[in-house]
């Protein structure tokens, strides 16, 4: 018995929990900083709330990771249904906040859905891509149907209207069939296609205060107390840390409020503010080490399945990542996808839960059972 | 088919390419960040210093001014204005009910101070309610957090410590306005800013310099709601931008002295005119009251409309000054000079004796005596202290106007005195050539006969009457008045001193005429026939002459009509001028009273106000003596009405009475 649980230990693979706790532990840390004079807007206790979260993810994730994988691909389908109702549920009675409607409410629990949605849509395309043809390459032909599986709820989380995250699942859309051997030269049609939609997009497709966010990207200071604000806020914050940053909880930008937003989507901005570029190098690698953990665990399994659904839970948190860090940083426009691990949210943070719990499982099912 | 393991591995190709897409992802962000930190490090670092920098001006504290006895007369006392800046209101309609509710504003009146001030930038704070209390402040200050854009501004406000007495003297300061900038600008090569405060009136104004200093500015660190907050870190924030102390305006040091200028306003009360006090020998200006009046200090604590509208609509124009901005016709004041022109032509001697009938015909026009019957053979003493007008233009028939208008002008009238306050108005006396070049007219004989008396074309402010009769005092030394003794800087040190600075000195031919011209002035109001005996007062043996003036060119059938019968625009102005004391003079005043009807009754009462207060103040001993020189002149008088009227038991003597 003593010895099966020494074995068990051995065998189990922390790496996961062990990557999203390091991170968490910086995220934590930067969130009090970034929020603990902000006791007027009653932000100052928001850490402990994370902190509440981030127990329950963990838990989430251990308890996952004692399921076997093959229970993830038999609910697969499930739970993209499931996930795609919520999301339907929010269009019809949703709590709006900053403009869109994203917030369910079920008594005390206020959810995301469209949060959950990216693992419901992760697992339905692992599932479709290992039963239909897991072994050929895809064209256009092999695009259809994922491409519906996709298109259903990024439309409607658009309509939400949510941006980002229509596009967020887009793009994990397109980091998995780039995965599944999508062939080079679709890749090239599909790029020219994408420039051309949008153009078009831009144009017709957006609304007014999108179309200004993307005005505002390319010259924030056309209306720099206006919709560019954010952006040159930002860029100021993260500049003014310089190569060492200014210190923990020295951050000017956020506790005289120039940088609003400064606990969820620009939690990166504060980092940089008091860590400087060396504070970041350090984020990024811890960020990294998880990224490649993941990519390698995808191709040491022994089932496909697995091996598909490990590179659709990395893109989930790679396009967060890089997005939310692009976005603060003014490579990219800004659109509110928070940073894992880093900006206050639970919903996001109990997908990276699961996300993490599902590696872990897969992980272990490999040491397990060579 | 592939078995699940060769699957994983068909795949591992793009597991590799996704890695490196990864890692080139991050070196993306990371050279954006090392763009952001590195190169553009220092830019941005600064723009985070500057982001919650605010300049801000720290006021000078104006100098402060006080009277020729140390008196503090105008001081510096904190004031709070509640401000709103519309940048970090962010569109609040909570915040401005609870603004309303606690400045106890009417929200729409809110609403509309935000309208009017919202074609100007953001940032620029707008100031909801002047003069806020300390109980108005506190709410402010303890709410803070619950009032995005809401803070209070203090600065140092005037405070005029005897409010209305003398504040046509001080002035007051305001705002520079938006016309005013320009101007000010080129005047004094001063970069001028709106929201600076200047003297615009009176002693404010013309020592502004002085009493100006210079503003200091100090930097505060603001959050992004423009609240003050402090926020401690390792940057050295105020590094290399050190905030400039303001330097205090200078203090000043009147020649004015604070009781005299009460007494004078005391006795003004219910009255419209203005009185005015020279030192003798100097030219020092002891008294400038003017009534009605103003409170200066409503100007610097922001003037509310229904203060200014009150001030705008009063009849008696309470912004005028009595003294220095607005002239009058002598009236008999002037007879004096008409005296000594005559005497130093040659025209008359003390002995000289002119019939007076009341009535005298010249060409086709009557000139009436004020007394109808007539005063009889008059001689100059007799004829000034009853105010004899047939005499004087008998006298002057003998002479051209411009005769008379030199002697009038020798003594100061007809041209500004100089003293050093704004617009100061130069009266008028009149010669030939002037109405030729003015109306292209001839000099009419007639018109010396009511020139003579004080009336027509001449005009005369009271500074230049007391001015005039001061040299008349004095021996005919004309000094510069002047308000302003010594200026110091803050530490007490004596930075600029005004000394008397004498103008001219009134050449006399006739050694004799002053001398008696004095002892008509003196018979005035010592003498028992004198017009202005029962004004003579206590211990102060003033000398003086009183004068009407004609507001309305009277009808013969008017001239001897009752003043206080007629409308109340129609009624004479009241002038008294004189000197004190007579045997020792140290003080001239002059006196006017806009509807007064006598110079003897409303006028004359005025001064002996204020030469008592300079008397018992400044001269303790005199005053005694005078008690007593008083006592005898009025025995002889008491002596001489038993000796005439012997049955008749008299009443106690009236010092006070009808005239």
């Amino acid at each position: 018995m003593n010895q099966r649980f020494v074995d068990f230990f051995k065998r189990y693979d922390f790496s996961f929990i062990g990557s999203m706790s390091a991170i968490f532990l910086v995220g934590i840390l930067n969130l009090y900083s970034a929020t603990h004079s902000q006791s007027s807007e009653g932000l100052d206790l928001l850490y402990k709330s994370q902190l509440i979260w981030f127990t329950i993810s963990v838990t989430v994730a251990i308890i996952i990771s004692f399921l076997n994988p093959k229970t993830f691909e038999r609910f697969s389908y499930f739970a993209y249904v499931l996930t795609l109702f919520l999301v339907f549920l929010v269009m019809l009675m949703g709590k709006s906040g900053m403009g869109a409607q994203r917030w369910l409410v079920l008594g005390p629990i206020r959810m995301q859905p469209s949060e959950f949605m990216k693992m419901g849509l992760v697992l339905a395309l692992s599932r479709f891509f290992t039963r239909v043809n897991p072994e050929r390459e895809l064209g256009f032909k092999e695009l259809i149907l994922p491409g519906i599986i996709v298109m259903i709820p990024s439309i409607m989380v658009i309509l939400q209207p949510d941006l980002g995250t229509g596009m967020l699942l887009l793009f994990i859309f397109c980091m998995m069939i780039f995965y599944k051997r999508l062939r080079w030269r679709t890749i090239a049609t599909l790029g020219i296609i994408a420039m051309v939609s949008g153009v078009l997009m831009y144009n017709f497709g957006l609304r007014e205060y999108q179309r200004k966010r993307i005005l505002t990207f390319v010259d924030p200071y056309q209306d720099a107390k206006g919709s560019g604000y954010n952006a040159i806020q930002s860029e100021i914050a993260i500049g003014s840390g310089r190569l060492f940053g200014k210190g923990f909880k020295n951050s000017s930008q956020a506790s005289l409020n120039y940088l609003p937003e400064n606990h969820t989507d620009f939690v990166f901005a504060i980092f940089n503010e008091e860590h400087g570029f060396f504070g970041s190098v350090f984020l990024i690698i811890l960020y990294l080490v998880f990224f490649m953990r993941l990519i390698w665990l995808a191709s040491s399994v022994q089932r496909f399945y697995d091996s598909v659904l490990v590179v659709g839970i990395m893109s989930i948190f790679f396009w967060h990542a890089f997005i939310n860090m692009a976005m603060v940083s003014g490579l990219l426009p800004i659109v509110g996808i928070p940073l894992p691990l880093m900006s206050y949210g639970g919903s996001s943070m109990l997908t990276f839960g699961v996300g993490v719990g599902m590696a872990t499982s897969i992980s272990n099912t490999r040491n397990f059972f060579n | 088919m592939f078995g699940e393991e060769e699957l994983v591995k068909i795949h591992k190709d793009r597991a590799t390419l996704l890695s490196y897409i990864i890692t080139a992802a991050f070196g993306l962000v990371l050279s954006r960040l090392w763009y952001l930190q590195v190169y553009k490090g220092e830019t941005l670092h600064n723009y985070s210093i500057q982001n919650r920098l605010r300049k801000e001006v720290v006021w000078a504290p104006r100098g402060l001014i006080y009277s020729r006895d140390d008196q503090l007369i105008v001081d510096n006392v904190p004031r709070f204005d509640a401000i709103l800046t519309p940048q970090f209101l962010m569109d609040n309609p909570e915040t401005l009910q609870k603004l309303s509710k606690m400045l106890s504003m009417d929200i729409v009146s809110i609403h509309s101070i935000l309208k009017k001030n919202s074609n100007q930038a953001k940032y620029r704070p707008i100031i909801i309610k002047k003069n806020i209390s300390f109980d108005e402040l506190a709410q402010i200050e303890t709410q803070n957090a619950d009032l995005p854009g809401i803070s209070v501004d203090t600065f140092i406000s005037r405070e005029y410590r005897d409010k209305e007495v003398g504040a046509h003297l001080l002035g007051y300061i305001s705002e520079v306005s938006q016309t005013q900038l320009p101007k000010l600008r080129e005047r004094d090569k001063m970069d001028y800013r709106l929201g600076d405060f200047i003297g615009q009136f009176g002693i404010e104004e013309q020592l502004d310099n002085y009493l100006r200093g210079e503003n200091g500015h100090e930097f505060v660190e603001v959050d992004a709601r423009g609240r003050r907050k402090r926020y401690i870190n390792t940057d050295n924030l105020f590094k290399g931008i050190e905030a400039e102390k303001p330097l205090s305006g200078m203090n000043v040091k009147l020649t004015i002295d604070r009781d005299m200028q009460m007494a004078a306003f005391n006795a003004l009360e219910g009255k419209v005119g203005g009185i005015i006090a020279l030192a003798i020998d100097s030219g020092e200006v002891l008294t400038m009251v003017s009534r009605p009046s103003f409170d200066p200090s409503q100007f610097s604590r922001g003037l509310t409309p229904e203060y200014w509208r009150s001030l705008v609509n009063n009849k008696e124009h309470p912004l005028r000054d009595r003294n220095i901005q607005e002239h009058f016709s002598p009236g008999s004041t002037f007879k004096a000079l008409t005296g000594i022109a005559a005497f130093e032509e040659g025209e008359i001697d003390e002995n000289t004796e002119i019939f007076c009938t009341g009535k005298w015909q010249f060409g086709r026009r009557p000139y009436h005596c004020w007394k109808k019957e007539g005063h009889g053979a008059t001689n100059l003493v007799k004829a000034i202290r009853e105010s004899c007008n047939i005499y004087f233009q008998k006298a002057a028939n003998r002479m051209s106007i411009d005769a008379l208008a030199k002697y009038a002008k020798a003594f100061g009238l007809g041209a500004r005195t100089g003293i050093s306050l704004p617009r100061e108005v130069a009266g008028l006396i009149p010669t030939s050539e002037w109405k030729r070049k003015r109306l292209g007219q001839e000099w009419q004989a007639g018109e010396t006969l009511s020139c003579a008396i004080g009336q027509s074309y001449v005009l005369a402010t009271t500074i230049q009457l007391a001015t005039a009769y001061a040299a008349i005092a004095n021996g005919g030394k004309i000094f510069r008045p002047f308000v302003v003794k010594d200026v110091f800087d803050t530490e007490g040190e004596l930075v600029k001193t005004y000394t008397p600075e004498l103008l001219s000195q009134v050449k006399m031919k006739n050694p004799k005429t002053l001398k008696f011209i004095r002892e008509g002035l003196f018979q005035v109001v010592n003498n028992p026939k004198g017009t202005a005996w029962y004004r003579r007062g206590q211990g102060i043996l003033m000398a003086g002459k009183t004068g009407t003036s004609q507001v309305r060119g009277a009808n013969a059938d008017k001239i001897h009509q009752k003043c206080e019968t007629m409308d109340y625009e129609d009624r004479h102005h009241a002038l008294f001028v004189g000197f004190a004391p007579a045997d020792n003079p140290k003080i001239a005043t002059a006196v006017i009273v806009e509807h007064g009807c006598h110079g003897s009754s409303a006028a004359a009462p005025v001064a002996e106000a204020v030469i008592t207060k300079y008397m018992q103040k400044y001269h303790p001993e005199m005053y005694l003596q005078n008690l007593e020189k008083d006592k005898t002149i009025k025995d002889s008088w008491i002596k001489s009405l038993r000796v005439n009227v012997v049955p008749k038991p008299v009443a106690a003597p009236a010092t006070e009475g009808n005239e």
